[in-house]
């Protein structure tokens, strides 16, 4: 868009006065002591606290990505396994589930869980993933093309 | 509720008490061991604000081990607070001090500083000794698996397993053994 006039490169005052302070008081409404009462120092703490919105929006994300790994690792360790080998397991047998839902299952549907973990283990043997904490273990129940050729 | 799932519950957010033997043990892979009982890491239900941490019975703190010569050259910083009162004191001397505190401080160091650690680190007991007070003794429900085998020296085999052992060489005749 082109100006052709000075006229359109004013600043526009936006709405009446009352209207703007208050757009930034209902912000600041929760706000303690002059922070809430004081234009000139509530708006800036609104800034701030926009700021840190926009920033937490990403760490929120993050924060529950590292607390849903603490508790599948938790959940791997209880199967003698490590977080890695079981997240790579279940890639390579093709089982697609993100950290959220593991950490769900783990919680609430240990047996679920177990299984998983039994699946991923056999994987983990098959394609010879050295990271097994204990080799001595049997997951005997789970049957893969792996186990039926080495057994015929 | 019913009755099932209110033990459920119970059995789902009690305080479990287990026992580690740090016999022979590095204290500072120990601490990365026995924080993750003490915090409730160990757990699918661990949230950081919520209280799910166990409590650990730690027996035979002065037998553990530290590497190469470290119990020469870690050293342990205190300050009274005065002037000229930092205090350097070396692992052996901390040891020989009180055979709890390596591993104390091995562990408290291993969590992050907030408001969290110190009552975390009330519900650990540290033992120079196996010697348990029964009272605590009685509690304990699990052994946490020890990160390396304890060996074994020689002055601890009998006599009869050290003669039927088999020799690799014969020493030769004029060799001092000392």
């Amino acid at each position: 868009m082109v100006f052709t006039s000075a006229i359109n490169l004013i600043r526009a005052k936006g709405p009446d006065e009352f209207w703007r302070k208050r757009r930034i008081f209902k912000l600041a409404a929760h706000f303690v002591g002059r922070k809430r009462n004081c234009y000139s120092i509530a708006v800036r703490y609104v800034h701030r606290a926009l700021a840190y919105a926009t920033k937490g929006r990403k760490l929120k994300k993050m924060d529950m990505r590292s607390l849903w790994e603490t508790r599948v690792t938790a959940g791997c360790n209880q199967h003698n396994m490590e977080y890695g080998t079981f997240r790579e397991s279940l890639v390579r047998s093709d089982i697609l589930l993100n950290r959220k839902t593991l950490a769900d299952l783990a919680i609430w549907e240990p047996h679920t869980f177990k299984s998983l973990t039994d699946i991923a283990k056999r994987r983990a043997i098959d394609d010879g993933l050295v990271c097994l904490n204990n080799k001595e273990e049997p997951v005997d129940r789970i049957i893969t093309r792996g186990t039926l050729a080495n057994k015929s | 509720m019913s009755a099932l799932k209110r033990v459920q519950q119970w059995a789902t957010f009690a305080r479990i008490w287990h026992i580690y033997d740090a016999a022979w043990q590095n204290p500072f892979q120990s601490a990365e061991l026995i924080k993750r009982y003490l915090m409730g890491l160990h757990k699918p239900i661990y949230h950081p604000m919520n209280d799910c941490g166990d409590n650990v019975i730690v027996i035979n703190s002065s037998e553990i081990a530290l590497r190469g010569d470290e119990w020469k050259k870690r050293s342990y910083f205190h300050h009274t607070g005065y002037p000229g009162g930092a205090t350097w004191t070396l692992a052996w001397d901390l040891h020989s001090k009180d055979p709890t505190m390596v591993l104390k401080k091995a562990i408290y160091n291993s969590m992050d500083g907030n408001l969290q650690r110190r009552y975390t680190m009330e519900r650990l007991f540290i033992f120079p000794d196996a010697n348990v007070p029964s009272k605590l003794l009685g509690n304990v429900s699990n052994q946490i698996r020890q990160l390396r085998p304890v060996p074994k020296r020689l002055d601890h085999y009998t006599e009869d397993e050290v003669q039927t052992c088999p020799k690799i060489i014969d020493y030769p005749t004029d060799y001092v053994v000392r």
